[in-house]
C-alpha cells in the first residue's frame, strides 16, 4: 500500500463570444459637468470582473484617469441591450461596445475642446484627463474644463454610444458543418500539467500542483485574469475528482441535495496553482484582448487523468476519478482489446454494448 | 497613468468582501408575498388531475398559477437561431423529470406558501423513465419527449450535428494504429453561493419591477415578455449584480412565475430556491457521451477522427443544441486533423435539464480529445509534449469546419509549460513556433487543408 505520484498534461483551445456569433452589446457614456464620467452598460458582473474591466477599457480610451469612471448596470430602463455574461464574451464582446461608446464621447469631448482652444479637433489628443495639441503640449485644457465650457458655454452633452455584434455565422452545409465566416471572436489557448498523489490503498486522488499557461490576448487586468485562471482550476479540480449530480449516471438515485452530500472543492483541497500567461493579442478584441473565463476550468481533468494514469497505470475515463473508480480500475486492470491495428479500449462503456442496436459506433478495420 | 495592463482592485470588491453590496436577497419590500414550488414528485408521468381549489381557499394564501395562467406556455429561448420551443414554463398535461414546476403559490410566508402546495391535489399515472443516453435509440426504449428520444431540428431538419472533412477511410486504411476510447464527463452543480432567487414589485404606473440574478438581463427581460406578451415597457429588470452563475443564471428560472404571481395578486413577490432545490431541480452541467477513433502513423501523426458524441439534455432542450453545435466545432481541440467524421446528438432522458456551464459543449470534449491524446502517446511510446506540439494549430491550418486559423496558441502555451516544469525537448521542438508549415511539419496529409489566413 502506497502513494503514488503522477504527472500529466493537456493543450486546450476555446472561442471568445457565442458560438456563430450573432450577439451585439451596446453601450453609452455622459459626461458630468466636472468631467467625470458615467457609464451605462447591460453586461451583469458574475464575479468575472467585468464592472472593472470595462471601466479600465473606457478610462484609457476616453483619456481620463480611472478613479473618474463610474459604471452603471444596474437596470434596463438606463442601460441598452447586453446579451448576456456568458460564452466568455464580456470582455471582448462588451468591452468593444464601451471602447466604441467611449471613441464616440472622445470626439465630441475633440470637438468642444476644439472650439475653447481654437485648434481644429483632429489636432487634439487627450490622455490622463488633459486634451493637448499635437506638437504643442503647452496649449491645452483639461477635460474637467471641457466639461464645463460644454455644460455652460455651449449648451452641450458629451455624450457617446456604442454597439458591437459580430456578424451570425450560419452553417452553409448541414451535412459537412462548414461555416463560411468565422463562428467565434477569437480563439484562445491553455497548456496545463497536473501533478497528484494517488493513495492505492484508499483510492483517493490528491492533486498538488497546477501548472497552466493561458493565451489571453491582452491582460486588460492581470490581477482579475489570474483570478479567473486560478478559480478555473478549482472548478477543473472539481470536475476531475470530485463533483458529480449522479454518482451511479446514468442512475438518478443518490443525488446530493445539499453540501454534505455533494463534494465541491474546498480549501483544503486546494493545490498549488503557478499561473503562466502569454499575450498574443486578438484582432478584433478591445486593445488585443480575447476572453478566457470559461476555458479556465477546461484543461485540468484531463491533465488529472493523465496523472492518475502515470502514478498507477489505469485510464479513469469517466469523470469524477473518484476513489472507488480508482479501485475498481486498479482491481480490473483492464488492458485494450486488440484486433490488428484497431487499439479499443473501455468497449463495456460503449454504446456497441449497451445499446440493444439502436446505436452502434463503428470503425472500419 | 494606463488603466489597461494595471493590476486594478476589482470594482466593487470591497463591497462584496464587507458585505455592504445588495444582491437580489437583500432587497427588502414591504408587503411581499413568498412562493414555493409545487413538483413532480415523478421521473416521467401523465397529470391526471391538477386541482388548486382547497389550496387557494387557505388563509393567506394570495395567488396560485399553473399553466392556465401563462399567456404564452412555450417559449424557444433560442427560437433566433432556428431552435423551436419545446417546454412549457409549468407542466401542462405531462411531467418528465423529477422536481418540474407543475403550480407555484404565493402567500403571506414561505410556511403558508408550502402548507398551500401541500394542499395541491395531483394525480399522476406513471411512466417508464428513460436515463440512458446509449439506449434511447433503441426500438424498446421508451419515447420520452414529443420530437422522439433526440432532437431533429438541426438545419435542413437534421437530427444530428455532422462534421465532415476530408476522407475519413483513408485516414483508416492509411493509419498505422487506429486508437479508440470511451469519455463520459459528469453532470455538476453549477454552486453559485446565491441560488435561484427574484423579487418582482408591481408598480402605480403598471409597470413590474423585477429583481433578478440573471447572468443576461436583456436576454431574461425577452423570455418575460414573451411568456406575459407583453412590451418590453411594462418591464424594467433591476440586477447586474449576480452572487454565482457560472452559466446556470442564463436559465430564467424563477422571473416569468414571479411576474405572474405578482400580476395576479397585486403584491411584491419573491422566491427564493432553498439549497436542495438549487441542487435538485435546478439545471446541471450535461453529462456527455463520447466515443473516438483515432486514425494515427507511428511516428505520431493524427490523420483522422472519427466521433460519435451523445449528449444527455435532460427532459428539454433548453441550450443543448446550441452546447453540441459548439462541441463539434471544438472536437479537434488545439490540433489540426485533416479527415473528420463527427457525429452529435442531443438526447433526451428523464432527468432535470441540463443547460449552459462554464466552458458549454467544450469542457467535455476537451477532456475526451486530450485524454485520448494521451492515450496515443502511450500507445506509440511518444512524449505527450512532442506528439502536441506536432499536430499543433498553425496559422494557415483550417478549423473541422473550414476556418482558417490566424493566431493560434498551442505551441508557445506548450512550451511554456515544458519550460516551467524543466521538461526537455528535442532542439527541433524547442524552436518551434506557431508560424505557417513547411518541410517535416507539413506532411503529405496536411497539404490539402491548408487555407490562407487573409480571407479569415
Amino acid at each position: 500500500m502506497a502513494i503514488h505520484k503522477g504527472r500529466g498534461i493537456s493543450a486546450i483551445e476555446y472561442p471568445t463570444g457565442m458560438n456563430q456569433n450573432g450577439d451585439p452589446s451596446q453601450a453609452w457614456i455622459k459626461m458630468k459637468p466636472d468631467g467625470r464620467v458615467d457609464v451605462f452598460s447591460g453586461t451583469a458582473d458574475i464575479g468575472n470582473g467585468s464592472k472593472t474591466i470595462q471601466s479600465q477599457i473606457v478610462a484609457d480610451t476616453l483619456g481620463v484617469p480611472y478613479d473618474w469612471v463610474t459604471y452603471d448596470n444596474s437596470n434596463t430602463d438606463s442601460s441598452p441591450v447586453c446579451t448576456g455574461t456568458f460564452a466568455s464574451r464580456a470582455t471582448f464582446v462588451a468591452g468593444m461596445a464601451v471602447k466604441k461608446a467611449a471613441e464616440n464621447a472622445r470626439t465630441k469631448l475633440l470637438e468642444i475642446a476644439g472650439k475653447e482652444l481654437e485648434i481644429d479637433p483632429a489636432d487634439l489628443e487627450v490622455a490622463d484627463g488633459e486634451v493637448v495639441a499635437k506638437g504643442a503640449p503647452q496649449k491645452k485644457i483639461s477635460v474637467a474644463d471641457v466639461a464645463v465650457a460644454a455644460t455652460w458655454t455651449h449648451g452641450e452633452l458629451i455624450t457617446g454610444t456604442g454597439a458591437h455584434l459580430n456578424p451570425y455565422a450560419p452553417i452553409v452545409d448541414s451535412e459537412t458543418g462548414r461555416v463560411e465566416l468565422p463562428p467565434h471572436a477569437a480563439i484562445s489557448y491553455a497548456a496545463c500539467a497536473a501533478e497528484v498523489e494517488v493513495d492505492d490503498e484508499t483510492g483517493n486522488v490528491r492533486v498538488t500542483r497546477l501548472v497552466q499557461c493561458f493565451d489571453v490576448g491582452t491582460a486588460i487586468n492581470p490581477t482579475l485574469v489570474e483570478g479567473q485562471i486560478e478559480g478555473g482550476a478549482v472548478q477543473g479540480l472539481g470536475l476531475g475528482v470530485l463533483e458529480n449530480c449522479y454518482p451511479y449516471y446514468p442512475s438518478v438515485e443518490h443525488r446530493g441535495g445539499q453540501f454534505g452530500s455533494y463534494l465541491a472543492p474546498g480549501m483544503e483541497d486546494l493545490p498549488q496553482v503557478d499561473t503562466i500567461i502569454i499575450e498574443n493579442p486578438s484582432a478584433g478584441g478591445p486593445y488585443g484582448a480575447k476572453g478566457i473565463g470559461e476555458m479556465a476550468n477546461n484543461p485540468q481533468p484531463p491533465a488529472i487523468a493523465a496523472a492518475v494514469y502515470d502514478a498507477i497505470g489505469v485510464w479513469v475515463t469517466e469523470l469524477p476519478i473518484t476513489p472507488e473508480r480508482v479501485l475498481r480500475a486498479l482491481e480490473a486492470k483492464a488492458e485494450p482489446r486488440r484486433e490488428g491495428k484497431v487499439v479499443i479500449f473501455d468497449e463495456e462503456l460503449s454504446v456497441n454494448s449497451v445499446s440493444n442496436g439502436g446505436m452502434r459506433f463503428e470503425v472500419p478495420a | 497613468m494606463k488603466a489597461v495592463g494595471a493590476r486594478l482592485p476589482r470594482y466593487d470588491g470591497v463591497a462584496h468582501v464587507t458585505g455592504r453590496t445588495t444582491f437580489v436577497d437583500d432587497v427588502r419590500v414591504p408587503g411581499t408575498l413568498w412562493v414555493k414550488a409545487l413538483r413532480s414528485p415523478a421521473h416521467n408521468a401523465d397529470i391526471k388531475r391538477l386541482d388548486t381549489s382547497k389550496a387557494e381557499a387557505m388563509e393567506g394564501v394570495h395567488a396560485i398559477i399553473t399553466w392556465q395562467d401563462v399567456p404564452l406556455l412555450e417559449y424557444g429561448h433560442l427560437s433566433a437561431l432556428g431552435i423551436p420551443a419545446d417546454e412549457p414554463l409549468l407542466a401542462k398535461d405531462e411531467v418528465r423529470y423529477k422536481g418540474q414546476p407543475i403550480a407555484v403559490v404565493a402567500a403571506e410566508d414561505e410556511t403558508k406558501a408550502q402548507l398551500a402546495v401541500e394542499a395541491i391535489e395531483l394525480d399522476l399515472e406513471e411512466k417508464p423513465a428513460l436515463f440512458d443516453v446509449r439506449k434511447a435509440f433503441d426500438s424498446d426504449a421508451p419515447v420520452v419527449h414529443q420530437w422522439g428520444n433526440w432532437y431533429t431540428h438541426f438545419e435542413d431538419e437534421m437530427d444530428r450535428r455532422q462534421i465532415r472533412k476530408g476522407s475519413i477511410q483513408e485516414a483508416f486504411d492509411k493509419a498505422d494504429v487506429i486508437v479508440q476510447g470511451v469519455y463520459r464527463p459528469a453532470a455538476i452543480e453549477h454552486v453559485p453561493l446565491e441560488t435561484q432567487v427574484c423579487q418582482v414589485v408591481p408598480e402605480a404606473d403598471g409597470r413590474l419591477t423585477i429583481y433578478s440574478c440573471t447572468q443576461a438581463l436583456y436576454f431574461s427581460m425577452g423570455v418575460v415578455a414573451a411568456h406575459l406578451q407583453v412590451p418590453l415597457n411594462r418591464l424594467k429588470f433591476v440586477g447586474g449584480t449576480v452572487g454565482g452563475g457560472f452559466g446556470g443564471k442564463v436559465d430564467t428560472a424563477t422571473e416569468t412565475m414571479c411576474s405572474l404571481l405578482a400580476l395576479k395578486s397585486g403584491k411584491p413577490i419573491k422566491w427564493r430556491w432553498t439549497r436542495e432545490e438549487e441542487f435538485l431541480c435546478s439545471s446541471t452541467r450535461a453529462p456527455w457521451h463520447m466515443e473516438i477513433a483515432d486514425a494515427v502513423t507511428k511516428d505520431g501523426w493524427i490523420l483522422g477522427r472519427k466521433m460519435l458524441t451523445l449528449h444527455d439534455s435532460g427532459a428539454y432542450s433548453r441550450f443543448s443544441p446550441y452546447g453540441l453545435t459548439k462541441h463539434s466545432f471544438h472536437h479537434t481541440g488545439a490540433y489540426t486533423i485533416p479527415n473528420l467524421e463527427f457525429d452529435g446528438y442531443v438526447v433526451y432522458t428523464n432527468r432535470v435539464p441540463t443547460t449552459a456551464m462554464r466552458g458549454f459543449g467544450v469542457t467535455s470534449v476537451s477532456f475526451a480529445v486530450e485524454t485520448h491524446m494521451n492515450r496515443i502517446a502511450k500507445e506509440l511510446g511518444l512524449d505527450p509534449f512532442e506528439i502536441r506540439l506536432k499536430n499543433a494549430n498553425r496559422i494557415g491550418d483550417t478549423s473541422p469546419n473550414g476556418i482558417v486559423y490566424t493566431d493560434p496558441s498551442t505551441v508557445p502555451t506548450i512550451l511554456a509549460v515544458a519550460d516551467e516544469l524543466g521538461h526537455e525537448l528535442p532542439a527541433d521542438y524547442r524552436t518551434m513556433s506557431s508560424e505557417k508549415r513547411e518541410g517535416e511539419l507539413l506532411p503529405e496529409h496536411l497539404v490539402g487543408q491548408l487555407g490562407n489566413p487573409e480571407d479569415h
